[in-house]
């Protein structure tokens, strides 16, 4: 077994950095669209908004303190190079400072002042490409190196984008399921709401399924070391049961399925889109469960194999 | 001024790379108008210095002087190694084979692990071709080591910065030799300036078939080998012999 240089607190610094900024992104888009001056929609934004930043500060401190020499962790801002390390770290403090401020701004409900509507905007355009920088950095930090056959795939930064964006959005479900306006006079808003949610989120699993095969296929025709390395995913290798059950299963199929299931009413046949909050919480879970997943086999997948000749 | 020095690939700030590339500007549009081209500058990329090593294994006897001179050397905490010995044993009795392969850093021409760094920490140097740690900028992410594909590097554990074997700079400096190599009872070490044709080490690389390890993945080693054994474990699967593959280190495996 080969020692593990990066272990849990990077990997749930990638977990949860990818969830923080795929919150704050969803959140960003949403307002965006929606003009920002809309009260329907309002709940997407506003918990995207909140929840954001927080996850992504908790990884943050995390990988701070993981490091060989924490209070040296400085020395990155000495320098902007082209290590994705370097560039990811100049996002990841901008979009601190950012989406807490883009948080900060919907901390009153309504835009009372004109100007908290605007300020809101305004970070929003920030937030978004800073969101889907943090979200992408670290699949190109570690797809980046020819040592780790398991990684060094440039779909792996795609894939790293489609994880964070569901996952952030099952978060931002799960408050809204949770936290939500439940009067009735809501009720449609709300609605409306996780029909938005579920049906994009079905969409990014869907994107993200694409991906896994695309990875799975290159890797299994290849021949050398990268297919020696996918052969701890596939069936029979150490990380096989993981990766099938809790990513591919209970990760993606199981809420796909159960995403489908309350889409295609409305989306086919013009039904109303009826939800209940079991099932909301049920498919939050399994997606932030299945992103923990998955990102755990990558980080693990690629120390544990390596080049296979010398 | 085509023969200008080619920019020194380190410590490569965006913000140093665009001030350098003005700074050289400025300097060839100033001397282009003065000196002739070619002269100076071609003299001064001829005497460029790239260390280097070459090891021969069929002097190798496995015997660790080399192991042990770098520990002493550096004072090396346990569990890790700048210099290690790899053994592979292949065959079936009696037909069998045992051969070593003494690993170090290998100064990479075209090194990732500094290309990977964000602090600026490993670089190459540009008048030796060593490539070292700043001790004060490394800030322990790890990420060169996981980078190398030679697993040259650790993370120290006593200081916690990333580190490995620097050709022995404070002694090479002083016109010593490394401490592997001038330990080295079979003299299987040979160290030298790769760059000066006239080097012991370049008349032996230009006079035997030489191989360096893991060249597809382009870092441009600069150790080379004579006679290396790469066989690898895997690949007695269909066991028709046997093959082990073992080091000294902690982690007993190759990788
Ligand atoms: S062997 Fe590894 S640590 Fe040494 S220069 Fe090459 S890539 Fe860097
Ligand atoms: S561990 Fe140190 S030398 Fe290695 S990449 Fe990080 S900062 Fe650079
Ligand atoms: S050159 Fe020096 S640092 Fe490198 S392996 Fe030899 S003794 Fe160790």
């Amino acid at each position: 077994m080969h020692e593990l240089n990066w272990g849990l607190p990077v990997i749930l610094y990638l977990f949860l950095a990818g969830l923080g900024a795929g919150a704050v992104t969803v959140s960003g888009s949403v307002l965006l669209r929606k003009g920002g001056f809309h009260d329907s929609r309002m709940d997407i934004a506003r918990y995207g908004a909140l929840i954001g930043p927080i996850p992504v500060m908790l990884g943050t401190f995390l990988i701070v303190f993981e490091l060989g020499q924490p209070f040296r962790a400085l020395n990155l801002f000495k320098m902007l190079n082209l290590s994705p390390m370097s560039i990811g770290t100049w996002a990841l403090a901008l979009f601190i400072i950012l989406s807490g401020l883009y948080a900060i701004c919907f901390i009153p409900r309504q835009a009372t002042w004109p100007w908290l509507g605007k300020a809101r905007r305004v970070l929003a355009w920030l937030c978004v490409p800073l969101g889907i920088s943090v979200a992408i950095y670290t699949g190109v930090l570690l797809g980046a190196m020819p040592a780790r056959p398991f990684w060094n795939s440039p779909i792996l930064a795609g894939l790293f984008v489609l994880s964070a964006l569901s996952t952030g959005t099952a978060a931002i479900m799960l408050m809204v399921a949770l936290f939500g306006e439940k009067s009735a006079e809501h009720r449609e808003g709300r609605e409306n709401d996780q029909y938005l949610l579920v049906s994009s989120d079905a969409l990014l699993l869907g994107g993200e399924m694409l991906v896994i095969f695309l990875f799975l296929m290159f890797a299994h025709l290849t021949i050398g070391d990268v297919r020696h390395a996918v052969e701890v995913i596939l069936p029979g290798g150490s990380l096989a049961s993981l990766f099938w059950w809790g990513v591919v299963l209970i990760g993606i199929l199981f809420p796909f399925v159960m995403e489908l299931f309350q889409v295609v009413p409305k989306l086919l046949y013009g039904r109303t889109f009826r939800s209940s909050l079991v099932l909301e919480v049920a498919v939050a879970l399994s997606v932030l469960a299945g992103g923990f997943a998955l990102r755990y086999i990558i980080v693990v997948a690629g120390q544990v194999t390596g080049p296979t000749t010398l | 001024m085509n023969d200008q020095e080619k920019p020194d690939t380190s410590r490569r700030g965006f913000v140093q790379l665009l001030a350098g590339g003005a700074v050289a500007a400025t300097a060839a549009s100033a001397l282009g108008s003065l000196a002739p081209a070619g002269g100076a500058e071609s003299t001064a990329k001829q005497s460029r210095i790239q260390y280097g090593m070459l090891i021969d294994t069929r002097r190798c006897i496995g015997c660790h002087s080399c192991s042990v001179a770098c520990k002493a050397e550096f004072d090396v905490p346990l569990g890790v190694n700048k210099s290690w010995v790899e053994y592979t044993e292949k065959g079936t009795f009696p037909n069998v084979n045992r051969h070593f392969l003494p690993r170090l850093c290998n100064h990479c021409s075209e090194p990732q692990c500094v290309a990977v760094c964000p602090t600026g920490a490993t670089y190459k140097r540009p008048q030796d071709g060593i490539v070292v740690v700043d001790s004060g900028l490394c800030i322990g992410c790890k990420y060169c080591i996981q980078a190398c594909p030679y697993d040259a590097r650790f993370l120290n554990p006593v200081t916690n910065f990333a580190d490995k074997c620097d050709f022995c700079i404070h002694r090479v400096s002083k016109g010593l030799l490394p401490s592997c190599v001038n330990s080295c009872i079979g003299g299987a070490r040979i160290f030298g300036d790769v760059n000066d044709p006239e080097s012991e080490i370049s008349r032996q690389i230009a006079a035997n078939a030489v191989t360096v390890l893991r060249p597809g993945k382009g870092t441009e080693p600069n150790v080379y080998y004579i006679e290396a054994d790469i066989t690898e474990e895997a690949e007695n699967s269909d066991g028709s012999y046997r093959v082990r593959v073992s080091t000294h280190r902690s982690i007993k495996e190759r990788r």
